[in-house]
């Protein structure tokens, strides 16, 4: 069985937008049967600890050059255009 | 009968918030149309949170009232007001007796707001009603544990920050670049008054007018105050070895300086890991409560108002945030009259700066000048309302430990809005809230007016512009 994807998830503080999102995308990969860690930090730290992780989602704007994957979006707070970017996440998970 | 509601009464005031809360998140949830699975699986787990929560901030506020003491016989400085941090402002702010009732009560305002056409934001930040609970707490414990009073207040805070939220709108798209987003959020929006003002002075300022300073350089020389475990680590060494160089011989001074500073490096780790778990435990109301006002909402002209939280990771606020911590510290220190020690909520400065960047166009210099200013005045109000403060966090059932400081933070304790609350309230009485309403009813009205100058002066582009921007908010 393939390790499971590990996902950055960054907001301001690590403590509010962060967890809905982190929430929502474990619920949402495990409906599709991939298989996530999610982890949340803080925008400051995402350099420390991008080195650990294949895709960065974020809430706030964070810098473009991290290596890997990178999606800023709102639409797990929102609710608007959630399901384009859970496919968009997906997408990615499954390279 | 009485008797009856007497023992219910007794019964809920024993419970206190690990039990009560559940029991009405649970059934608001249900309400706005939750799965009943869901619902109390939420419920649940905001109860486990405020366990988690009060054991952390059992360690905390033992570790620093002792260290507190200490300090103070050692050293005269009389910093007897310990900064528990905003996690446990909105703890303290959820678990009282306004706080319980607040989600229904501000959905409800935003709703008839909403259809009066007075605002266009509606707040899904369903986490950050606890600034309006925090209101409404204070509110209550200054006039004698009067709920009614505090739930008013609440009411009210809630339509001030819808307030805030629509006037620095097109701002913050603007500047964050964020289509159709408001912040109704009440620790950042109090800073707009301040930027206005600091940035027309510092215009009329020849010389300091043209002052830059470079993100990038203050992130790297400034990191280290943007990483929690290790401030707290940092500062818990200093406030121990300051409270016990005199505890004894050289074996008992290490081991009391380093337990003390190991205890409030995991206060900066536990204490926000702990609100995730109260966050966690809220995403299904939040969630029921986003459809619920949506569907109520549909095709209007609408903001969705987040949490300033999707505002943090610019370089302007991270930046003016890392030299403001050690500028606070400072500040905490000789300030006469000042009695906040600072701790916990080091890291909530960037949600006090962040609003002031549209304005100031990212200016750390001119941040840095208007968060000084904030803060600043932020010591002296927190100071006069540490013990309503601490009060509040009673109510709400935190236990308080032997020999106890009283307790404060930046996030709300050192803002305006809690403070012209309970003091109006603290005069007049019930008179202090009427005024309060009449007054933000007066502002709205003139916004609503002339919406393009106010939001101008909170740092909107002028209107036509931001055509492109303003079609896909509306």
């Amino acid at each position: 069985m393939a390790p499971p994807k590990r996902i950055l998830v960054a907001c301001g503080t690590a403590i509010a937008t962060s967890t809905v999102v982190a929430k929502a995308i474990e619920e949402a990969m495990k409906a599709r049967g991939i298989d996530v860690v999610t982890r949340q930090c803080k925008a400051a730290e995402i350099r420390s600890l991008v080195k650990d992780a294949d895709l960065v989602v974020t809430t706030t704007p964070v810098p473009q050059d991290l290596g890997v994957p990178v999606i800023q979006t709102l639409a797990f707070l929102t609710g608007i255009g959630k399901e384009a970017v859970i496919e968009q996440i997906a997408q990615i998970l499954k390279k | 009968m009485d008797a009856f509601l007497l023992a219910m009464k007794a019964v809920i005031d024993n419970l206190g918030a690990t039990v009560v809360l559940p029991i009405i998140i649970f059934l608001v949830a249900l309400i706005m149309g939750a799965k009943p699975g869901r619902a109390f699986r939420a419920g649940v787990t905001i109860g486990i949170a405020f366990i988690g929560i009060n054991l952390v901030i059992g360690l905390m506020w033992g570790t620093l009232s002792e260290v507190g003491q200490k300090m103070v016989q050692n050293t005269g400085v009389t910093l007897n007001v310990m900064d528990v941090g905003w996690p446990s402002a909105a703890a303290i702010a959820f678990g009282t007796s306004v706080g319980l009732w607040v989600i229904p009560i501000a959905i409800v305002v935003n709703l008839i707001l909403l259809f009066a056409r007075v605002t266009k934001t509606i707040n899904i930040d369903i986490w950050n009603y606890w600034h309006f609970a925090f209101i409404g707490s204070m509110v209550a414990v200054v006039s004698g544990g009067n709920v009614m009073y505090g739930l008013i207040a609440a009411a009210i805070a809630s339509a001030l920050a819808l307030f805030f939220g629509d006037w620095t709108a097109r701002a913050v798209q603007h500047f964050y670049n964020l289509p159709g987003i408001s912040i109704p959020h009440l620790t950042t929006a109090p800073g707009v008054p301040f930027a206005i003002v600091t940035n027309w002075v510092i215009e009329k300022i020849p010389g300091l007018n043209k002052v830059k300073a470079d993100p990038d350089t203050i992130q790297k020389r400034f990191g280290t105050f943007g990483d929690p475990i290790i401030l707290g680590l940092i500062i818990g060494l200093i406030l121990g070895f300051l409270a016990f160089y005199n505890a004894g011989d050289f074996q008992t001074v290490l081991v009391k300086t380093l337990q003390t500073g190991m205890n409030l490096a995991a206060v900066m780790l536990l204490l926000p890991r702990m609100v995730q778990i109260l966050m966690e435990g809220l995403i299904p109301v939040s969630e029921a409560a986003r459809d619920f006002m949506h569907r109520r909402a549909a095709d209007r002209d609408i903001y969705i108002g987040l949490d300033s939280a999707i505002l943090i990771g610019h370089p302007a606020a991270i930046s003016t945030a890392l030299l403001l911590v050690p500028t606070a510290i400072a500040m905490s220190l000789i300030l006469p009259g000042n009695d906040v020690l600072l701790f916990a909520d080091l890291a909530v400065i960037p949600f006090v700066v962040a609003m002031f960047a549209p304005l100031m166009r990212g200016n750390i210099f001119r941040m840095w000048i208007a968060g000084v200013i904030e803060l600043g005045l932020g010591f002296y109000l927190a100071t006069n309302m540490a013990e309503l403060f601490t009060g509040a966090a009673t109510d709400a059932g935190f236990a308080k430990p032997e020999g106890a400081t009283l307790i404060s933070s930046i996030g709300d304790g050192f803002l305006w809005p809690p403070f012209v609350f309970a003091r109006s309230v603290g005069f007049i009485g019930v008179a202090g809230l009427l005024l309060l309403l009449v007054i933000l009813a007066v502002a709205w009205f003139f916004y609503l007016k002339n919406p393009n100058a106010w939001e101008e002066l909170a740092g909107a582009p002028p209107r036509e512009e931001t055509e492109g921007v303003a079609a896909v908010a509306d």
